[in-house]
């Protein structure tokens, strides 16, 4: 066991080399220059090039990959943004629980409502309920969250006054200068984010659930246990639910490692100033520390998250560690 | 089977119960989002937010952009400055913190000025002379890494400022403060010298405010209001200086800003009055609406000029518009109107001129074709030189903005006769494209802002060709002509009615005699405010609304 969790770090280190080295070499080639951005508008040639050696962008790139490694390893630094000269550590630390309130939050509604949706439907197929929702995961699947953002705000927020058309608030009480702040008014500013969010996972979930359960059913081992005079409850908890989960649960750790992606657009749409929001703007402004920060913490957020999923499967699937 | 459906329902009534729950408790917090309904003129928070952008800095030492200057207008105290009034009255500088403007000597060279007794900063220290001197020396230093002052050639004016910035002197020697008086002393005569000071840059700070390269966010200040929290990305909160007592408005007791939001919602949340003001101005596919709806300048929806002209540059440096009789020739040919109709309704008052309202020296006239192309005059004044002229790349920003007005110049040069192609340019890059000495584009879109309300700041800036370098050029026609740049020299000298005379006649001539430009619009913004926003003021200087005059009573 010891092996494979080593084999699996070592594995989650190059990964991150990996990651972070293409993010280098992809802003490498873009064709921009921080430097002039920086300068302002009408910036001598020897400014520019005072404004260049200042954010050390007359070094060779290498050199500036080692930097960049030596003060994250040493001062767990990502750098100062080249936009407002921020810490890119202290700009994450504050993006970070934004998109994690929007990607749990969503999460937490969309497993609650796609396993008994998806259940409903396996053992109803061709139902109503099983038309509807297969529907429902058609429709799901099919629109883009912007839009899905855009029309839920006008009808909900604008229209019918239910919730605020966008915007957000801190979970925790205390910010200054904030006007509405504590779980109330967070989960209030959350509804339509997490909605919007969730659509698709919730499709993809049903549909995922639905046919993990129709082919759980009529398993024998199903089938075994109701012979054995167990009751439907602890055949379908103990038997079904249980296996038919593993899937979802597999599929449920890489999805909240790939959510950053979902995340920009409906952070974008409703005003959420989180990390998908961040990197939308680090983009428009070629600020690479932003972007490279960014980048190394949400792979070292996936790779964590794989980490954790490989040594729970390894734990519980014997067969695996020993591969 | 009967309990799988149970359990299952159970399930999907929790998770719709706790969506439900979050509405319920949520409706129930809505109600201290509302705005207020009081009508008082001073009092509550004015709720500002900005469409897909942000300040980078509100540092005085740091801050460039026109939204860091709106936000330093309400909390900085300037020597001297231009009162909240509408229109040209606002363009009139005022001494603020000075007790007049300055004494100057003889010689032209140094500038005295006497503070105002009894000033005092946001936490009640006293604002002094040494205040106006350490604002000087934030924005040369090499500690701040400012690029600023440098930029407008600041450590050329002063005296022993580029000692200071080159890290040789612990101060600028050419700035004495004691007590309320402040002196300047300058390297040469220089009549833009007061409007300079105009500039947010130059606004009282602590004699102690250290120096920071990542810029301060928050700070005492000595205008109406001070900046009493800051994050980047997420607010900035502005509230009442309670030593302010001179008479600039300061009617919010707060005024929150909220960076980076999307441009159409923010419009939505203004009309439902979850916002009051979206200083990125509104979507441009509204303008149109929203003035049929709510009229121009009536209470909602507002439409101010700015000091940003537009402008195609021409490539003088080579051919065809090397030519002189091509580039008028191009200023009859080019459909001005329809450049204007790209960026929707509103969007600004065509113009043939350098120079824009509200700047001395501004007088309006009209030489080219600005109520649409003169396609017979563009080919009577270029004549035979338009068959054989070189094909003109015009170079545009890969935008879709830029995209469509490029298509239409393109158009338009054909229609007239000549050869152009169009060439897309990466945005990141587009102005060190344009503006690198040698570059073979023939017409490109630009535009300028003035910095500071003087000629100096279009005419002498943007084309004495003196100025041009290898890269990062401002004068983008590369446009040097010997006689013109002494004439300029001589207008820079003079002040007053005689400065204003002398740079009306050069933004006459040089369009007139030597069309560098095709100049075609004077920007406007236009802004939409939630129905509880009053007393609206607009700045043609910043572009913006003064927003400690905003009422939200």
């Amino acid at each position: 066991m010891a092996r494979f969790i080593v084999r699996r770090i070592f594995w989650a280190i190059f990964l991150f080399f990996v990651a972070t080295i293409v993010t280098y070499l992809i802003f490498w080639v873009i064709p921009a220059d921080p430097a002039r951005l920086a300068a302002g508008k009408a910036a001598s040639t020897a400014d520019i090039e005072r404004v260049r050696h200042y954010l050390h962008l007359d070094r060779p790139i290498w050199w500036q990959y080692l930097f960049f490694l030596k003060n994250l390893v040493l001062h767990q630094s990502l750098g100062r943004s080249f936009v407002n000269r921020q810490p890119v550590r202290y700009l994450i630390g504050q993006d970070a629980p934004v998109t994690a309130s929007l990607v749990i939050g969503a999460a937490i509604f969309w497993l609650s409502l796609s396993i008994p949706i998806g259940v409903l439907s396996a053992l109803r197929p061709r139902s109503v309920l099983d038309r509807l929702s297969m529907t429902f995961v058609l429709v799901g699947i099919s629109a883009h969250p912007v839009w899905i953002g855009l029309i839920l705000s006008y009808v909900f927020g604008y229209k019918l006054h239910l919730t605020p058309i966008a915007g957000y608030c801190n979970f925790f009480p205390g910010t200054p200068g904030a006007e509405c702040e504590g779980p109330i008014a967070w989960a209030y500013h959350m509804v339509l984010p997490w909605i919007t969010f969730m659509i698709l996972y919730m499709a993809l979930y049903v549909r995922l659930v639905r046919a993990s359960v129709m082919d759980t059913v009529n398993e024998d081992y199903v089938r075994t246990a109701r012979a054995k005079g167990a009751s439907e409850t602890r055949v379908m908890l103990q038997h079904v639910l249980r296996n038919c989960l593993l899937p979802v649960i597999t599929i449920f750790g890489m999805d909240l490692g790939l959510a950053l992606g979902g995340a920009v657009f409906t952070e974008t749409i409703f005003n959420l100033p989180g990390l998908g929001h961040e990197v939308i703007q680090a983009y428009g402004n070629d600020d690479l520390p932003m972007i490279t920060g960014i980048v190394v913490f949400a792979t070292v957020c996936i790779i964590v998250a794989n980490l954790i999923v490989d040594i729970a499967y390894g734990l519980v699937d014997p067969r695996i560690k020993t591969r | 089977m009967r309990t799988k459906q149970v359990l299952s329902l159970f399930m999907l009534v929790g998770g719709v119960g706790l969506l439900v729950a979050a509405l319920a408790v949520g409706g129930a917090a809505s109600g201290t989002l509302r705005p207020g309904s009081a009508e008082a003129l001073k009092g509550g928070t004015l709720r500002l937010v900005e469409a897909n952008s942000d300040l980078d800095y509100v540092d005085p030492g740091l801050a460039y952009r026109t939204d860091d200057w709106t936000m330093l207008y309400a909390v900085q105290m300037l020597l001297v400055n231009f009162p909240e009034k509408s229109g040209t009255a606002g363009s009139q500088l005022y001494p603020e913190a000075a007790t007049a403007f300055p004494t100057v000597s003889k010689d032209g060279k140094t500038y005295t000025f006497h503070i105002r007794p009894g000033l005092k900063f946001s936490d009640g220290s006293p604002v002094t002379a040494a205040a106006f001197q350490r604002a000087w020396e934030r924005n040369l230093s090499p500690k701040m890494g400012s690029p600023l002052g440098v930029n407008d050639g600041f450590q050329y004016v002063i005296q022993g400022a580029q000692d200071f910035l080159a890290g040789k002197a612990q101060h600028i020697s050419g700035i004495t403060a004691k007590g309320l008086t402040l002196t300047f002393h300058l390297t040469k005569p220089n009549p833009t010298f007061v409007s300079y000071l105009s500039m947010q840059w130059f606004g009282a700070v602590k004699p102690n405010m250290p120096y920071s390269s990542s810029g301060l966010q928050t700070f005492p200040s000595a205008g109406p209001y001070y900046i009493s929290s800051r994050t980047p990305g997420r607010s900035t909160v502005l509230k009442r200086n309670p030593y302010y007592k001179g008479s600039r408005p300061a009617n919010p007791d707060q005024i929150t800003f909220q960076p980076d939001v999307d441009q159409d919602q923010a419009l939505l949340q203004t009309k439902a009055g979850e916002i009051d003001l979206d200083i990125g101005t509104v979507p441009p596919t509204a303008a149109a609406d929203l003035g049929s709806q709510y009229g121009i300048n009536k209470g909602r929806f507002f439409v101010g000029s700015t000091s940003c002209v537009s402008y195609l540059t021409l490539n003088t440096a080579r051919p065809p518009f090397n030519d002189t009789t091509l580039r008028k020739s191009v200023n009859y040919a080019i459909d001005r109107p329809a450049l204007l109709r790209v960026l929707g309704k509103y969007a600004g008052k065509r113009t043939d001129q350098v120079l824009v309202p509200g700047i001395p020296g501004y007088q309006p006239y009209n030489i080219y074709a600005i109520a649409g192309a003169n396609v017979p005059k563009a080919k009577q004044v270029g004549g035979s030189a338009i068959g054989s002229a070189a094909t003109i790349n015009v170079v545009h920003a890969n935008t879709p903005s830029q995209t469509n007005r490029a298509q239409i110049i393109e158009y338009n040069l054909k229609q007239a006769g000549y050869n152009a192609t169009d060439v897309s340019t990466p945005a990141t890059t587009y102005y060190e494209t344009i503006g690198t000495k040698g570059t073979t584009y023939g017409v490109a879109l630009a535009g300028w802002c003035a910095d500071y309300f003087d000629p100096y700041d279009y005419i002498n800036v943007l084309l004495d060709g003196r100025s041009i370098q290898q890269t990062n050029n401002v004068d983008l026609a590369f446009f040097d002509n010997a006689a013109l740049n002494k004439q300029m020299d001589a207008a820079a000298d003079l002040s007053g009615d005689a400065r204003a005379a002398a740079y009306a006649k050069l933004d006459k001539e040089i369009m007139q005699k030597y069309a560098p430009w095709v100049p075609y619009y004077i920007a406007s913004n236009r802004y939409f405010v939630s129905s509880r926003v009053k007393n609206w003021i607009y700045s043609s200087y910043l572009g913006e609304p003064y927003i400690n005059a905003l009422s939200v009573g």
